[in-house]
Parts: C-alpha cells; structure tokens; sequence
C-alpha cells in the first residue's frame, strides 16, 4: 500500500501544482482584463481536443524532452544542470553545420544528430570539468555557457552558416538530413520517436545498469556512494556528457524536424527558451524519464494552444510560460500532498457532519 | 585614442556596477541567514517591468519604488516556501526565474510592443549633473550601501542572529532566535534590493526594458557573492570587477576600427568569461555558513 | 521560596513515526538540588529534557511552574522561565566567539556591559573562558563552558545537562561537579542527565531512573547504591556480552601489556599520521597489529582522533603518513571497494552519511559497493540483487516493508542490521566496527554484540572503536584507549581498574613494562 502511495503521490503532486499554475496565469489574465475561462476554453481545445492539435503537442514537446532529460539525469546525479539552453543552441548549430556537406539520405541525417549530440556534450565539458576538478557551482558556470552560446550562435548565425539568400536565418538543412513527418499537414517529425527512445534509455540506464545506479548514489548521498565505491568526478564527467548528448539533440530534432523553416532564425527567435522550459518540464515530470514524456506533451499542449488563444483571445502566449513558473514554484513545496491530505480530511469531517 | 574615451569607460562601468552590487549585497543578506536564491535574475527582469509600469503610473520615484516592493513580495514567497515549509531553494528559484520569463514577455506584449518597451524619458530618473558628466543618482547608494549592511552584519546584534541562523540554525533556535522568521526576513529583504536594482536598470540607466533586460546579471550577482565570501565590502569591490567587464565589452565595441577586426559577439562574451575565471580562480578559499541551503528542521 | 521550581505531571510522547518515547512521566524538581535523570540509551532521557526545555511539545501531560500550568512553544519561553539546557552537542555558533554566543539572542544588554556581566559571573562560578576568541578554536571542555555561561547569563533558575561529561576529561568533570554543587548551594535547581551510575551517585541528591519512557524508580541518593540503580535502569540484570564487566583491580598505572596473540597479524598500523577536516593532525603516529579470532577495541573519549583512524583505515580518509598492511599488501591510497575486495568490511560510525542512502531501497542499499559484482553486460540482475537482499533481510531479521521499501523508512536498529548484513556479505576476514551500537536499542545493540562475538569465534578480526566504555571492555581481547591522536596503554580488561581506564582516557600514558 505505501509503495503504491509513494509511485501514485508525485503524479498527483504534479496534478495539483498544475492546477495552482493555471489558477495562478487565471490570476494574471484577470488583472490584465482578460478572461481567464474562455482563454483556457480555447486553449484546451485546440490543443488537446483535435488530431491536430495533439500532432503540435507532441511537435512541440519533442525538444522539451530532450532539454528536460539533460536536467532530469543531472538531478538525480546531484547536478543542478541549467546549461541545456546553452548545449542545444550548439546542437542545432551542428545539425545546420552538417548540411555543408553532401550526404547519402538516412546516412546525413544519422550524421547530423550525432554532430548535434557532439556539439552538446562540447559545451558541457568545461563547466563539467570545472565542477568535478574545481568545485565551481554548476548553477554559474552552465549559466555563463548559457550566454557564451548564445553569442556564438549569434555569430555563427550571422557570419558562418548564413542563407546567402535570406540573411535572416541559416542555411536550410539539406533535404536529406530532415526528419521525415509522421503526419501529413503537422509539424510532427520522427524526432518525437528519437526523444521517446533516449528517455527509455535514460530510464533503463538509471534505473537497471551498474553504472546509473553508482549516478543515482552519488546524487542521493555522495557520502555513501565514494564508500561504496562510486568517483565522484567521473560520473560528474559522465552525467554531464549524457545530458550534453540529449541537449544538443533538442537543437537538432527542432531544425531537422521542424517544418516550414528547418533553420534557426537570426536572434535564434524560433529555438530560444527550449532549454529554460526543459527544467521545468523535468520538474512536473518529477525528474523522471518517463515521467517527462507526459509532462513535456502537457506543456507542449499549452504551448501549442497558446498560440491560437493568442489569435482568438488576444492573450499573448507568453502567458504559459509564467504558469509553468508557477507549477514549478508550487512543486518546491514538499507539503504538496499534506495540504491535499488535509483537505481531504476536512471534507470527510463536513460530509460526516451534515 | 584620447581622455574621453577611457572617461566613458569609468561612467559605464559606475553604471553597470549598480544592478550587480546592489543584487550581490542583497543576497549576502540571505545566504548569511542560509538562504541561497536562484531567481534574482527573475528578480532582477522581474522589477525591470513593474518598476515600469511604476514610473509609468507616479514618476520614476513610484518606479523605483514599485521595484523594491516587487523584489520584497516575491522574496516573501520565496522565503515562505523554503524557511517556513522546507521547500527546496533550488526548485523556487528556478520558479521564479521561469515565472517572470514568461511574466515580463507577457507583460510587454500587454504593452503593446512585443519583446521591448521604452521608458518616456519624462518618467526616467533624472541623473545628477556634474561638470564631468551625468550620473544616476542610485551610484551613491550603491557605493554607501555596501558599508551599511557591513556595519549591520558585523556591529549589531540583527546581523549576529542573521549569520547565527545561516550558520547552526540550531543553536539559533535554542538561543531563542525565531529561525524562520529570520531567514524569511533576511532573503525578502535582499530579494527587495534586487528589485530596486532591476527599477534602476530600466527607469534610471537603460531607460528600457526587454525580455533580456537581466542578462545574466542575477547569475553574476551570485558569483560575485560566491567571490566575496559572504562579506559585503568584497561584494562591492566584485560588483566594480563585474560592472568594469561588462563595460569593456561595451566600450571596446565603441572603439573605432576594432568592430571590423573582432566580431562584436565575442567581445559582448567578456563579462561571463570574466565571471567564469574569476570563480575558478577564487573557489575553495571562501568559506561559506554551513546550513546554507539546508532547510532546517527542528528534532 | 517556592517548593518545586518545575514539576511535569503525565508527559507523553508520541514522535510521527509511532515511537512511544514517554509515556506518563511524572517529574519535580526543587530549588537547591541537583536532580539526576539516569536511564539507558533511548530511555527517553533526551526527549524529556526537550519538552522540559521547550524544544519539542508533549503529545500529553502538561507542566506546572510555581505560578501554574504553562506551555513551551520554542526554547525562548522555557528561558523565560528560568529553564536553561546545555546540550550534549552543543549550540554554539562556531565562527563566534564566546561573548557573540552569549549575546546571540539576549536582548537588551549591550556587549560592553553584558562584557562585564561575564567577567562577573567566570568570577563567581570559576567558570573561565577566553571571551574573544572563536568558539572553534576553544578545547572541548571549554566549550561547555561557553555553553554555561550562555544559560547562566539568563539567570535561570534551574539549569538541564544532558549527559555532560561524555565528552570531558576525568579532571574536566571533576571542575563540572564542583560547580554544580556550588550552584545547588546558591538555591538553584540542576538536571543531571548521565547514564553513568557513579557520576549520578557523586553529584546528585535524588534520582530518577528512566526504563523505556516511563519512571522506573525515584530514590534519594544517600539511600541508593550502584547495585541498586543498575537494577532498576535495565530491569533484570542482564549480562552484556560475553562476560560481566569486572573492575575489580586496584594499583595505579602501571605497565600494561596485550593478551599474547598468535598467528600472523591480518591488519598492521604502523605510524599513521592522518589529518582531521580542519588540517590538524588528528592521529599522531599510531601502529597496532590485528590478529584473527581476536576483537581489538579502541576506547576514549570520542573526538581524540577514532573517526579519522577508521576512516583512513577504511581508505575514506587520506593518509599523511605512515602505513596500512592489510593481509600482507600496504593499501595507503587504495580506494574502499578495493579493500573490501581484499577482504575487509566497514561498519561506519555515521551510518546516514556512509552506510545507507536513505531514499534507496532496501535491495538497492543492500548491495552498495558491491553493485560491481551483480551485473551482466553492464546492467543490474535485478533477481540476484534481490535474492541478495532477501538473504541479509532474512538473515539478520531485518524488519522491513519489503525489499522495496526505502531506507530511510526502517527503524535504526534495522537500518543497522541491514547495514552490518551487506558488509558480512562480503565475508571479510577483518571487520572494522565504528560505534556499532550507538543510537539502537537494547535488543539490537544485543544483536550486533553477539554477531561480533560470533565474528570473533569464526576466526574473523575485529576493530572495534566505541565510545561506550562497557562495551569495549566486556566484549575485547585487548584494549587501547586513545586520547589526542595516539594510545594512553594497551591492556587486557582484566587487568584494567576504574582508576587506569579513567587516567588513560584522561591522556597519562603508561609505561611500558
């Protein structure tokens, strides 16, 4: 019975935050004279009440899955990894990069992830080291990284990959190294299939190999983990590099997978926040794998809604983002449940008494 | 190559220390106290828009004003979720940085001027005018506050049960120093100078906000803090480093024909390879409380 | 003046775990006594000091003051009251100093004059310390003055000591005593916490026993001897370990020497030197050889340098300098997964810090630091692990949900038996025992003393470092007793006598024959 509390308590933690977030962005809305319950009509149904509109949910929740592993694998080694901004602005600049080369189909695009997944791990080694060798908190140094790649892809952007054609984005990826969708009509890539598969794998090698468990140990209790056996700093150098791989994948499942663009516009406009809104994904996933996949569609979903609410209703889609802050702002609290306990009880003593 | 040139470099940088200093010295309040905050860069973007909306409504003083409070409000959430109910900091923090991401693009969408907004320069805070140059009057107080809360940390007893609790909240407890309020007070009230940090960026300095407003300073902020060992006067001395930095990525790109020679992303890159360095070089000298970021729970 | 200064009528504690800790105690304590609270470990001698000094709220029962009923929200109105407790770990802010410790909280006095109220007071008790000086650089003893003082500049009315001299030197205790007695003579109200019965029959004028949360006895102390009070502090008189305790040897401190020991040594020590986590040398050039089939124990005053011996033994700790030969290699500088494959086993001190990972699973501590050996291409057999854990569960009677339980759900003697199973499961052939026993209760401390008995018939050599003084008298071959870093003597308990046990674990070394 406990073990079936303690498997069910964080989805309805989860459950439960979320609506203090929507109540929360209802809040907002209102102040601003918006109406909150017809914005959340149309939110709602245009993202999860078509074929299409879940074709976008899951679109958008494709990098989401990605950036939000980086965070979820590093939290659960002890890392506090908010560098998966930065590390998927250079995967995507590595999927570009690959289309200045011609390439058998199939051939390119396989090359074109693993140079993103390259890229990424790149940018996660300096702060990786500094914190295995130096003990530099990984907050600031992955935080720096954050805008050192951001400049550079700024730079690259504008000077290396740019279209000679339209100066405001990159080359386009070449036709054979795209994604090809799943439906006709979405933006729905092959990539959705490519966040699934690496959040089994980051499940199955969290939770069933030697060498995840040693990463959940020295996350959990470092102490414990050196006792038993555990280098604090190669699995530093390992979780960093797992979540640098995912990261830079994000960047390129979103230009490889992505139609009409399948290129980052300059201001890196259509691949900025992935990263930020990954840790938040992570934490309504409850920094589980698995858990990620439903709450990276959920988010999607809102995100995806958010645009057409924003044609609709007039509320900028921004809105979702500041409830997201709010789901993972009530999520800092351990209580969540108490309260609901609480609440519950009080219910009990009503019903009992009328 | 003349006098003006390296003047306009020290105005700078005296501008660009402010939001760094004031942020930084804010937050040695409340991790002396034990608490660590993540979301003053959130704060920091935060108080950028409201102390907008401030000056828009009362005058750059209301402004300012309205960013202090901003800060102090979500300080007060903060510290309620991680001094009375245990929550995690980090998790908070990554909240509020979230939260006013989303908040601050919505906000300025509202404002009718998707991802910017002007600040009408009759509500901006006039600078102080002096025969070298024009100065926001907020440098002096980023320059005096420092040694305040030195002498509040060091010299009253406010400040020895503030380190006490960041220290061995324990021992607090048992001295009869109520811990949580103590904490809750502290990080609000450094939270609060973050915020008026943030008013100051977009009412008096920059005169507009965006959605980058922040731009890493509140992560630099917390390096600072991490240079200055949780001692005040070191955090000004770190905010001059930072805001020098910041301003010589600015001034180098002003500088006639080195924009052709070096592309003007790399040289906007200095202040974070600056911090970068600068907390390699000085990390494991410093000693920090050691309940910081341990929520504490009594037996 | 008044006849009680605090008298508990019916304390219950319930913890949220379910733990009964108190159940119906009553209490009274009068001006111008010392009052001793003696009881066993986990008797529920610290949680009722908690309630009494407002740290923590009885689930039932209430407290009278001269005044009337009253109720403690936080350790501020208990101080209010004129109710002070030192604690056993002390409070004090480490980077203050003395005199901000004392201020820490003590309002409406400003450091000058509450200056001289300190000198004052350190000239009325004889209780002196450097005012301006970090309490971490101060000595141990000193610290607890620190701690006085911070109560007594409250003028309280009755002062609590949970278990005072557990960290002080025979003649530190003595000063302590003198005090006490002083501060009976001045009117005032004292609680001795102990669980050693000749300091309650030295300092205290009435006591009473603790027996698992409820009063076992109260007795004036001029009308009760040891005999008496053991009985009623553990119930029946059990026998602990293999054989009573037995001090009956007079002399002074003489030459001492070791059991004679046959075989080859499996553990040798030769000149370890190893730093503490401040940088001072915490073990001072110590050697000592470990035979088969024997339990070498380690006693002192804990904080003399134990920790940082085991753990650099252990391979957790660096070595400074010297040498650690187990089963004839030097394993200075190997890693602990490599020694437990040479055959040894580690049962920590910290059993939350190095022994469990409380958010893990039964099975998934089970076979910590020997995740290495339960693996098929890099992942985990989950049926091994399993069947693994299910054996030390089943074993050592480890009291669990299931084996998917967390750890941090099991109680401490079962996180302790799962703890010492995992380690045995290693079949080591030396067992390093850090406080083995410290925290469980009485059933599992039992438990765990047998195993090392048990241990020690299969031909397995034993480490044992406690700080329980019993402990590692009833159940040693030999004995060393450690103080600043190296061994006071060597000894078979039999030829040990109150007199030389407490000079040696006051730091007098003795001769070698």
């Amino acid at each position: 019975m406990s073990w079936l509390w303690r498997g069910f308590r964080p989805i309805l933690e989860s459950v439960l935050a979320g609506l203090i977030g929507l109540g929360a962005g209802a809040l907002i809305m209102r102040a601003w004279g918006y109406h909150p319950w017809s914005a959340y009509v149309v939110l709602f149904k245009e993202s999860f009440g078509s074929g299409y509109g879940l074709a976008s949910a899951l679109a958008n929740a494709t990098p989401l899955i990605l950036t939000a592993l980086t965070f979820a694998i590093g939290a659960r080694a002890g890392l506090f990894i908010i560098g998966a901004e930065g590390m998927m602005y250079m995967g995507a600049m590595g999927a570009v990069a690959l289309s200045l080369f011609k390439l058998p189909a199939g051939i390119h695009a396989l090359l074109a992830l693993l140079c993103a997944a390259a890229a990424g791990i790149l940018w996660g080694l300096i702060p990786a080291l500094l914190r295995a060798y130096r003990g530099v908190h990984e907050v600031i140094s992955t935080i720096m990284f954050n805008w050192l790649s951001h400049f550079l892809a700024f730079y690259l952007v504008a000077n290396v990959l740019v279209d000679p054609v339209r100066a405001e984005k990159t080359l386009s990826v070449a036709k054979t190294s795209r994604l090809p969708l799943l439906m006709r009509g979405t933006d729905l890539s092959l990539g959705i299939v490519v966040a699934g598969f690496f959040a089994l794998l980051l499940y199955v090698f969290l939770w069933h190999t030697v060498i995840g468990y040693e990463a959940r140990a020295a996350g959990a209790n470092p102490h414990a983990a050196r006792y038993g056996g555990v280098s604090p700093q190669k699995t530093v150098l390992l979780v960093f590099a797992l979540g640098g791989a995912v990261a830079g994948l994000a960047g390129a499942v979103e230009v490889m997978g992505r139609p009409p663009t399948y290129a980052v516009y300059s201001g890196l406009t259509n691949i900025a926040g992935f990263g930020f809104d990954g840790i938040g994904v992570a934490m309504i996933g409850r920094i589980h794998p698995l858990g990620i996949i439903p709450a990276a569609v959920f988010y999607g979903g809102l995100q995806a809604g958010a645009r057409l609410m924003q044609m609709e209703a007039g509320v900028p889609f921004e809105m979702v983002r500041a409830v997201q802050g709010a789901i993972v702002l009530a999520l800092a609290l351990p209580e969540l449940t108490r309260i609901l306990k609480v609440f519950g009880r009080r219910l009990k003593v009503r019903r009992e008494q009328a | 190559m003349n006098w003006a040139y390296f003047w306009s470099l020290f105005s700078i940088s005296l501008h660009a220390m402010v939001p760094i200093t004031l942020t930084a010295v804010g937050e040695v309040i409340g991790e002396s106290a034990g608490l660590f905050n993540i979301g003053l860069e959130g704060i920091l973007l935060l108080s950028a828009f409201t102390g907008t909306l401030g000056a828009r409504a009362g005058g750059p003083i209301l402004g300012l004003l309205v960013g202090l409070a901003t800060g102090f409000g979500v300080g007060v959430i903060f510290g309620l979720i991680c001094a009375y109910w245990k929550g995690s900091q980090m998790i908070a923090g990554v909240g509020i940085n979230l939260f006013a991401l989303g908040f601050v693009a919505f906000g300025l969408q509202v404002l009718g001027s998707p991802g910017f907004y002007t600040v009408p320069r009759a509500v901006q805070l006039p600078p102080i005018r002096t025969s070298v140059g024009a100065f926001s009057p907020l440098i002096p107080v980023a320059l005096l506050l420092p040694f305040l809360i030195h002498f509040l940390l060091n010299r009253t007893r406010l400040g020895l049960r503030i380190k006490a609790v960041g220290e061995n909240p324990e021992a607090a407890d048992v001295a009869g120093v109520p811990v949580e309020l103590t904490q809750l007070c502290s990080t609000a009230a450094g939270a609060a100078l973050a915020g008026l940090a943030g008013a100051y960026m977009s009412v008096s300095w920059l005169g507009s906000v965006t959605k980058e407003i922040s731009a890493g300073r509140g992560f630099i902020a917390l390096a600072t803090v991490v240079f200055s060992g949780l001692r005040p006067l070191l955090a000004l001395a770190g905010g001059l480093i930072f805001g020098f930095f910041e301003s010589l990525a600015t001034w180098i790109q002003s500088l006639p024909g080195v924009k052709e020679v070096v592309p003007w992303q790399f040289i906007s890159m200095i202040p974070y390879v600056a911090t970068l360095l600068v907390v390699a070089g000085v990390i494991g000298r410093v000693r920090f409380p050691k309940a910081l970021g341990v929520p504490y729970r009594r037996e | 003046m008044a006849q009680f200064l605090l008298r508990a009528e019916g304390l219950t504690k319930v913890y949220p775990d379910g733990t009964l800790a108190l159940s119906g105690v009553n209490l009274t304590v009068r001006p111008g006594e010392v009052l001793g609270l003696l009881g066993e470990n986990g008797a529920g001698k610290t949680t009722l000091t908690k309630i009494l000094s407002g740290l923590l709220s009885p689930t039932a029962g209430r407290l009278l003051t001269p005044r009337g009923p009253i109720r403690f929200h936080s350790p501020k109105d208990a101080l209010k009251m004129g109710i002070g407790m030192v604690h056993q770990h002390f409070a004090l802010v480490d980077t203050f100093t003395a005199l901000e410790n004392v201020a820490l909280g003590l309002g409406g006095i400003s450091l000058p004059s509450l200056r001289r109220k300190l000198e004052k007071l350190m000239e009325d008790t004889g209780l002196r310390v450097p005012l301006d000086v970090p309490v971490e650089k101060l000595a141990v003893g000193e610290r607890q003055r620190v701690e006085i003082l911070k109560v007594l500049a409250r003028d309280v009315e009755l002062l609590i000591l949970d278990e005072p001299t557990s960290v002080l030197t025979p003649v530190e205790t003595a000063e302590l005593f003198k005090f006490l007695r002083n501060l009976r003579d001045q009117g005032k109200g004292v609680i001795f916490i102990t669980h050693k019965l000749k300091e309650a029959l030295t300092v205290t004028d009435r006591i009473v026993v603790l027996r698992r949360g409820k009063v076992a006895g109260e007795v004036f102390t001029r009308e009760t001897t040891a005999a008496e009070l053991a009985r009623l502090m553990i119930g029946t008189e059990v026998e602990i370990g293999r054989r009573p305790v037995e001090l009956a040897l007079e002399g002074e401190v003489q030459a001492l020497a070791g059991a004679p020991s046959q075989g080859e040594p499996v553990l040798v020590v030769k000149d370890l030197q190893v730093r503490s986590d401040t940088g001072e040398l915490a073990v001072r050039g110590l050697s000592f050889e470990l035979y088969p089939g024997e339990i070498f124990g380690i006693a002192g005053v804990e904080g003399n340098g134990q920790t940082e011996l085991v753990e650099a033994i252990c391979g957790l700790r660096r070595v400074e300098s010297g040498e650690v030969w187990l089963l004839g290699q030097n394993v200075v500088g190997r890693p602990p997964t490599e020694l437990y494959r040479l055959g040894m086993a580690h049962i920590p001190e910290d059993r939350w810090k190095y022994g469990l990972i409380l958010p893990f699973t039964v099975a998934e501590n089970a076979i910590l630091g020997l995740q290495r050996r339960f693996h098929a291409a890099g992942f985990l057999r989950a049926w091994a692990v399993r069947t693994h854990a299910a054996r030390i569960v089943r074993e050592f009677g480890v009291q669990t949900a299931g084996l998917f339980a967390q750890a941090k759900s099991l109680s401490g003697g079962n996180q302790q038996k799962l703890i010492v199973g995992r380690e045995l499961s290693k079949d080591p052939k030396v067992v390093v025992a850090a406080q083995p026993t410290r925290g469980l209760d009485i059933g599992a401390a039992q438990f765990i003393r047998d195993l090392l008995l048990r241990l020690r018939e299969e031909g397995r050599a034993i480490l044992l470092v406690s700080a329980d003084l019993d402990e590692v008298l009833a159940l040693s071959d030999r004995v060393a007793f450690m103080y600043e870093g190296t061994f006071t003597g060597l000894a078979g308990p039999a030829e040990l006598t109150p007199e030389t046990i407490g000079l040696l674990m006051g730091g007098v070394k003795a001769e070698p024959r």
